[in-house]
Order: C-alpha cells, then sequence, then structure tokens
C-alpha cells in the first residue's frame, strides 16, 4: 500500500501564499491529475511531495510515515521534471543506474534493473547512447525510466510534456498511462493541459489560487464542474451572467428555465449541449460565425446585448451568417456565490 | 521565377558583400597579435639559437639551452618557479571552489557581500598587496605584535620565502579564478541537482558525480589561466620571494638588467613561454570541447 495523505499544507513565500490549507490523500496505485492555471500553487506542491519545498505548516505523509521534513534524497519519491534533467555527462545507462549505485547494489542487479526499465519504457539498447544524441520524447523517456528503476512509493510528474510537441505527447501521455497501470504505482500528474488531466487521470484536483476548487473522476469534473472557475477551465464553455427570476434564467432574451430561487446567477453550458434551432422570428439569437472543422461545426452565436456563445453541431452547411435562431440547451448548470444551484442533464 | 531570382541574387549580393567587411574588422586584431606577440616569439626563439660566434658570424647552436638545463642555479629558479604554480593552483582550487559553490547555490544579502570580498582584491595593485603582506606577516609585522602583545612567540615570517610569493599570488588570483567556476557552476542547472537529489545523492555524491564533472572544462580553464599568470609573474615574487632560489620573472630580470646577459634573459623567456604554451593549449583545448559540444 502507497498512499499519499497531505494535511493542511500551506507555502507561503514572504507575502505570497502558493498553496493553501491544501488536503488530498491518493490512493494505493491511483493517478491524480493536479490540473490548473499557472501560479495555482499545483508545482508548488509537487516539491513539498517530492521534498524540494519545506511546507509553512501542515503534514504529508506516505503509507502513515510523516515526511514533511525529510529531505528528498531520503523519500520513497521520484520525480520526472519538465526539463527532463538529464546528467549530460553520463550516457543512458549511467544515468539510470547512478541511484542505484548510491544504494550499493550488486553490479549485475544494477545491469538487470536499468535494461528491464529501459524495456519498459521502449528504449531497449540505448543504455550506450550519450542523452544529447536523443529526441526529446526519448529523453523524456529516460527521465521516466531513471524515476521507475528506483521502484519509488510515489512518482510525481512535473509537467513533463510540456516541451514536447502535440503528437509526441499524446503518445507519451498513453504510454505513461500504460506503463503506470501495469506498475500499478501512485502517480500524481502536475499539468495545465486539460486534455492531458482528462486522458490520463484517475482523479483531477483542479486547483486555484492554492487551493482546491473540486476534486472527482474526469467525467465528474468534465460533466459536474463544481464551480464556474471549473467550468471555465476545464474544455470549453459558454458561461452566461444573468438572473433567475420566477424559476427561469435570463439573459438578453436567452432563457432557460432554472428551478431556484430569485437572484443573479451564471449559466453553464458545453457548446455540444447548445442546441441550435431555425427561428421563424427574430429568434433568441442570431449567428455570427460558422467554422466547418469537418467531422463537425463550431457556430458562433450572437445574443442581442453582443454576448458570445459557441454551440458545435454536426453540419455546417445548415447554417450561414445572420440567421435567427432560437438556443435549447439540453445539459446545464447554475452557479452563484461560487456553488451550483440547478443543474440539468 | 524573375522575383525568386532577383531575392536569390540579393541575398548572395548582401553576403558577398559583407565577407571583406568582416575580414577588415579581424584584420587589425590579427596584425596586432602578428606584430606584438608572433613576431616576438619567432625572433627571441632565433636570437636564442642563430648564436654570433667569435668572429661574428651567426651560426645555429642550442649552447644557451644546454646551458640553462645543466646549470643548477637556473634549474633551481625553474623548479621553484613549477612548484610555486603547482600549489598556488591547487589552494586556489581549494579555496575558490567553495566559496563559489557557496556564491551559486546561496541567496541573500549574505552572498552579495561574499561575492564582493571575493572580487576585491581584483581591485588592489600587486605592489600595494606586497608591501600589505609585508606589514602584516613580515618581520615584527602585525601578526608578530598581536602575539607578542599576548606573551606568545613570533611567528616564522613567510616573507622571503617560497610562501611569500604563494600567498600573494593566491590572493590576487582569487577574484579571477572564483569568477570562472562560477560561471562554469551557472551552467549546472537546479533541476539536474534536484534530480540528482531526487535518486538519492547526498551533498558529496552530488559534488563528485554530478558538479564536479559538469564543470570540469570550467576547473580547466581557471588552472590554466591561474597558471598562465603566475608563471610569469613578476611583482609579488620580486617583492616577497626569496633572493635564491627566485622565480623565472625575477630571474630574467637579473639576468638581463645585473648580469647584462640579454641571450640568456632571452633563452629563459622561450623556456618559460614553452611551457606556458603546453597550459595554453589545454586552455585552447578546453574552449575547443565547450563549442564541439
Amino acid at each position: 500500500m502507497s498512499v499519499l495523505e497531505i494535511r493542511n499544507v500551506t507555502k507561503s513565500f514572504s507575502t505570497t501564499t502558493a498553496v493553501d490549507s491544501f488536503n488530498l490523500t491518493v490512493g494505493d496505485g491511483e493517478l491524480v491529475c493536479l490540473l490548473g492555471p499557472s501560479g495555482s500553487g499545483k508545482s508548488t506542491l509537487l516539491r513539498m511531495i517530492g521534498g524540494f519545498e519545506t511546507p509553512t505548516s501542515g503534514l504529508i505523509s506516505i503509507d502513515g510515515e510523516d515526511v514533511t521534513r525529510v529531505p528528498p534524497e531520503k523519500r520513497p519519491t521520484g520525480m520526472v521534471f519538465q526539463s527532463h534533467a538529464l546528467w549530460t555527462h553520463m550516457n543512458v545507462f549511467k544515468n539510470l543506474a547512478f541511484g542505484l549505485k548510491l544504494r550499493r547494489l550488486p553490479e549485475a542487479e544494477i545491469r538487470r534493473k536499468v535494461e528491464a526499465v529501459l524495456e519498459l519504457v521502449g528504449l531497449g539498447g540505448y543504455g550506450h547512447r550519450a542523452t544529447n544524441q536523443l529526441s526529446g520524447g526519448q529523453q523524456q523517456r529516460v527521465a521516466l525510466a531513471r524515476s521507475l528503476v528506483l521502484e519509488p512509493k510515489i512518482l510525481l510528474l512535473d509537467e513533463p510534456f510540456a516541451s514536447l510537441d502535440q503528437h509526441l505527447r499524446e503518445r507519451l501521455r498513453e504510454e505513461v498511462r500504460d506503463i503506470q497501470q501495469r506498475l500499478k504505482i501512485t502517480t500524481l500528474f502536475v499539468t495545465h493541459g486539460q486534455d492531458e488531466a482528462l486522458a490520463l487521470a484517475d482523479r483531477i484536483v483542479v486547483m486555484r489560487d492554492g487551493r482546491t476548487e473540486q476534486a472527482a473522476r474526469p467525467d465528474v469534473v468534465y460533466r459536474e464542474p463544481a464551480t464556474p472557475f471549473v467550468a471555465g477551465f476545464i474544455g470549453t464553455m459558454n458561461l452566461v451572467e444573468g438572473a433567475v427570476a420566477n424559476g427561469t434564467f435570463k439573459h438578453s432574451g436567452f432563457t432557460v428555465p432554472v428551478p431556484a430561487g430569485d437572484g443573479p446567477a451564471t449559466l453553464a453550458v458545453r457548446p455540444e449541449a447548445l442546441e441550435i434551432a431555425s427561428a421563424d422570428g427574430a429568434g433568441m439569437a442570431r449567428i455570427h460565425r460558422v467554422t466547418d472543422y469537418g467531422t463537425h461545426a463550431i457556430v458562433d452565436i450572437e445574443l442581442p446585448d453582443g454576448t458570445r456563445l459557441k454551440s458545435m453541431t454536426g453540419e455546417a452547411r445548415d447554417w450561414s451568417h445572420g440567421q435567427p435562431i432560437d438556443l435549447k440547451p439540453r445539459a446545464f448548470a447554475a452557479y452563484r456565490d461560487n456553488a451550483a444551484i440547478h443543474r440539468s442533464n | 521565377m524573375t522575383t525568386t531570382t532577383a531575392v536569390a541574387n540579393d541575398i548572395v549580393g548582401t553576403k558577398r558583400g559583407r565577407w571583406p567587411v568582416g575580414l577588415l574588422l579581424v584584420a587589425a586584431p590579427v596584425f596586432l597579435v602578428g606584430w606584438m606577440i608572433i613576431w616576438p616569439i619567432i625572433s627571441a626563439i632565433g636570437r636564442t639559437v642563430w648564436l654570433p660566434n667569435e668572429g661574428g658570424e651567426r651560426s645555429f647552436s642550442l649552447e644557451t639551452y644546454a646551458f640553462f638545463f645543466s646549470d643548477q642555479y637556473s634549474l633551481n629558479n625553474l623548479w621553484l618557479t613549477l612548484w610555486t604554480t603547482g600549489v598556488c593552483a591547487l589552494i586556489l582550487i581549494l579555496i575558490c571552489l567553495p566559496i563559489s559553490l557557496y556564491l551559486r547555490f546561496a541567496k541573500g544579502r549574505l552572498a552579495a557581500y561574499v561575492q564582493g570580498l571575493a572580487i576585491f582584491p581584483m581591485f588592489v595593485p600587486s605592489i600595494i598587496l606586497s608591501y600589505a603582506i609585508i606589514r602584516v606577516l613580515g618581520p615584527n609585522g602585525t601578526v608578530d605584535l598581536l602575539l607578542n602583545s599576548v606573551g606568545l612567540p613570533k611567528i616564522r615570517s613567510p616573507y622571503l620565502t617560497p610562501w611569500g610569493p604563494v600567498i600573494g599570488l593566491v590572493w590576487d588570483n582569487i577574484p579571477l579564478t572564483v569568477l570562472i567556476l562560477l560561471s562554469g557552476l551557472g551552467a549546472v542547472s537546479n533541476q539536474s541537482i534536484e534530480a540528482a537529489r531526487d535518486v538519492g545523492a547526498g551533498r558529496w555524491a552530488l559534488l563528485w558525480h554530478i558538479i564536479l564533472p559538469r564543470i570540469s572544462n570550467s576547473v580547466l580553464v581557471a588552472v590554466s589561466f591561474t597558471v598562465l599568470g603566475i608563471f610569469s609573474s613578476f611583482t609579488l615574487p620580486y617583492v616577497l620571494g626569496p633572493a635564491a632560489p627566485e622565480m623565472m620573472g625575477p630571474f630574467m630580470q637579473r639576468t638581463f638588467r645585473d648580469v647584462n646577459d640579454p641571450t640568456m634573459a632571452i633563452t629563459q623567456a622561450v623556456i618559460a613561454f614553452g611551457f606556458c604554451i603546453v597550459f595554453g593549449l589545454f586552455y585552447v583545448r578546453s574552449v575547443a570541447k565547450n563549442r564541439a559540444a
């Protein structure tokens, strides 16, 4: 069992609080993505788990053992850095063997472990190569292998694919997921890429200003965002500021039934959940632009007050600029005071 | 097609227009190096191997070199110079590496003060430094007076011993060595150090396996620079060093002026140059290696 527990962890840098009373429990073999915009505290949190930063207050424990003030070299964690951080004066084999040599393992065992991990990351036979002879993707695999070879209890990945191109990033994240599931290693993955988080994670923790906005399964975070921030941060979301009166949300001619108390509200509806239909008269809105992506089309809609919304449809040719339309959200959520007051799925 | 050709011609024309400017820019320093360094070297070597005989006619001879390498006094002077250079280089690395490591990894005001102190000797002329050392460490200097005031015996002063120039030269070369090592350490990224700590490297393992191999070129450059400077130093060995044996700098000056033997002085200079060029080649090799990497 490798369970990571973070209890009320706060990290302050002079006047700035990077992580604020953060709580999280990561279960054995679970892959948790810390997702958030730049400055949300996700990397600082990861660095505290890895031992590279000391929390101002709070407790970090691994398998019930308090590691809050344990230095990184003595922690059962392995970190993969964004910049690979390979040692260029060592070849691939030596990069991987370094940690094992420090543990004074026999030479034969070191060789066996290194070769096994190189095979695991698809770099069998690359041991003799200089690290600067490898591509960006290969270098990142070596960095991953360097952590895995030590069989850490917790694997920490700090935006490991940020410096790679889109194609390679997609391929590597699938490989990382496969390896993680095969080894059943408890993993924390920091990213600001929502696609990456949705594709990889067992659970996503959305962070903002050092705090948790929502911690849930990817499908829940996507379909039932807890706050307007999460709704706006994950995927594309139409966020409309308006008011609920007599069970109806209204904004510039756009009306949606919301059975909640009267007052200001934010309506969140995804483009794929916003149906559009030709209107006989003036309609709720007009079409501003249609972008055809082949497999689907994105229709930019303009409400009478100029507010823009997006709708995803199957056919671009059905719609044209200026066409009056009516809007019918199939699934949506309404928020007030940073909390959902109604959901319709 | 016409446009493409015109653009291509334009680029070629621009390149053609540039190359004489580039050559002209390097011509002046190349000429100066040739005139003031290369030619004197060739001339000096020529004057030491192309010697006049009794009749005044010049012929090839290695007589002066044979004398130097058979004369015990000259060999003692060469040995003292090599010893001083080696000891200084070793002490400089031992002193400057910890300072540079501290400056690389420490943050805050204290680190800024330490850096200021480490660079300070650069602004003190050698002659001032020499007399400061005499006043502090010389016979009846500050240290002696302080020891005497508390009833302790005098120290054995390094002044006029081989250790006098060593102390002065080390102090004088600290800034350059620290700056070179610091620049090398700047190339060692924080993440590569954190990655090493992450796999279990403690301080010594980090220094030995990660930092030192990454700054080996900088250490080589620092050693080459300090060796070149110390081997050909004059003021500090002249003022602080022993009368005999003496380092090559004062030895050359004395041979030239006091003994009035310019050919022998030039021979000593060529021999000193021969040793220096070995270290110069280390430096050139290191720079070439860096560029290739």
